[in-house]
């Protein structure tokens, strides 16, 4: 099984991965509350899923540790396995998140026929408007 | 305007945040729960997975993998629900060109062969029963997309592959339950340890990936084909 060697981190290169998590991360929540198209937001969603992923496999690292899969007998350094199985579940959490918020997003996009969150709040505070308006 | 910058606000607030817990992790005192030394030094012997990662989600985390194919359940029955409640387009049935058509003849099989590698391996090599349907599951949509929708729902019938994706969650759950029968705690590993790094090893982690793989299989299919019918096409 010597191919996984070839994973191997080189010291350092751990905190170079948070600093890109961190970057991919602040630009995932940015482009989420302050672009106004649902779709790019769905999007900036899946950046910091990705930042998240990152952060948890580089927190795992350590220097000179392979892939922590061993063969008995086989003495190594391995990564903390921990943090790699919390990825999985950041993975599916994400898959689950985005597919159900895409159906949202589409169903709102058939209704008002734009993806634009503001007109879509504008749209709605006039249809209630609308609604109150025959009671007075 | 005011909500604008309130947005703002929130926003630098929770990228600072991050930006502790990043420093935190990497330059202060990492926090080194006596877990992790666990899963690191006993964990060979305790499940038998030659993949340490497989040992922890399907050994010690068992309930957290459990509970997270309950989410992948949840999703999918909710972008079922909810798609089929609105109107899909009418599309024309579009043929996809002869090379496309060609290479899906070799890349479907080889999806297949790849989703099993990753299941029936899952425990001694890189891999796992989540992979292993996502790949499945795009093996499927590579002839959904060469042949058309009606060529793959031709075979499969949605309503049966709904069922499909019940049954397997069904026996997922009685499996991890079963343990009671034989006078052991639920979700305790029912199967022989085995010797590390052979087929045969790793007690029930083989049987459980093997479940999910078949579960994310049916349930990543399920979204790909209700999305497609929304749309008409793929």
């Amino acid at each position: 099984m010597g191919g996984y060697r070839c994973i191997r981190a080189t010291p350092g290169g751990t905190l170079v991965a948070a600093v890109i998590a961190f970057i991919l991360f602040g630009i995932g929540v940015l482009a989420l509350v302050l672009r106004r198209d649902l779709v790019i937001k769905l999007l900036a969603l899946g950046l910091v899923n990705a930042a998240t992923i990152l952060f948890l496999v580089s927190i795992g690292d350590r220097p000179g540790a392979k892939a922590p899969i061993q063969l008995p007998g086989e003495v190594a350094i391995l990564a903390d396995p921990l943090p790699h199985a919390l990825v999985l579940s950041a993975i599916v959490v994400n898959f689950a998140i985005l597919a159900l918020a895409l159906v949202f997003v589409m169903i709102l996009v058939e209704r008002y026929h734009t993806t634009d969150s503001t007109r879509i709040e504008q749209e709605m505070d006039r249809e209630t408007d609308e609604e109150e308006t025959p009671c007075l | 305007m005011k909500r604008h910058r309130v947005r703002i606000i929130a926003a630098t607030g929770i990228v600072l945040a991050f930006a502790i817990l990043v420093s935190i992790m990497h330059l202060g005192n990492a926090p080194d729960p006596s877990d992790s030394t666990r899963y690191l030094s006993r964990a060979l012997e305790e499940t038998g997975a030659s993949n340490r990662v497989a040992g922890v989600y399907l050994n010690y985390r068992l309930l957290d993998t459990l509970l997270e194919v309950l989410v992948f359940s949840v999703a999918v029955l909710g972008v079922r629900h909810y798609l089929q409640q609105s109107e899909g387009m009418e599309l024309p049935d579009l043929s996809e060109s002869e090379v496309v058509r060609t290479a899906v003849v070799f890349l479907s099989p080889l999806a297949l062969l790849l989703c099993a590698f990753f299941a029936i391996l899952g425990h001694i090599s890189p891999g796992g029963g989540f992979a292993a349907g996502v790949i499945a599951a795009s093996g499927l949509l590579y002839v959904a997309i060469a042949h058309g929708m009606g060529a793959i729902e031709a075979q499969l019938n949605p309503g049966r592959m709904a069922r499909t994706e019940e049954t397997i969650l069904l026996a997922l759950l009685i499996f991890a339950l079963s343990p009671i029968a034989f006078g052991k705690l639920p979700l305790s590993d029912l199967l022989a340890k085995g010797t590390p790094g052979r087929l045969l090893s790793g007690g029930s982690i083989l049987v459980y990936n093997i479940l999910i793989a078949l579960k994310v299989f049916v349930g990543a299919w399920a979204v790909i084909a209700v999305f497609a019918q929304h749309r008409g096409e793929l």
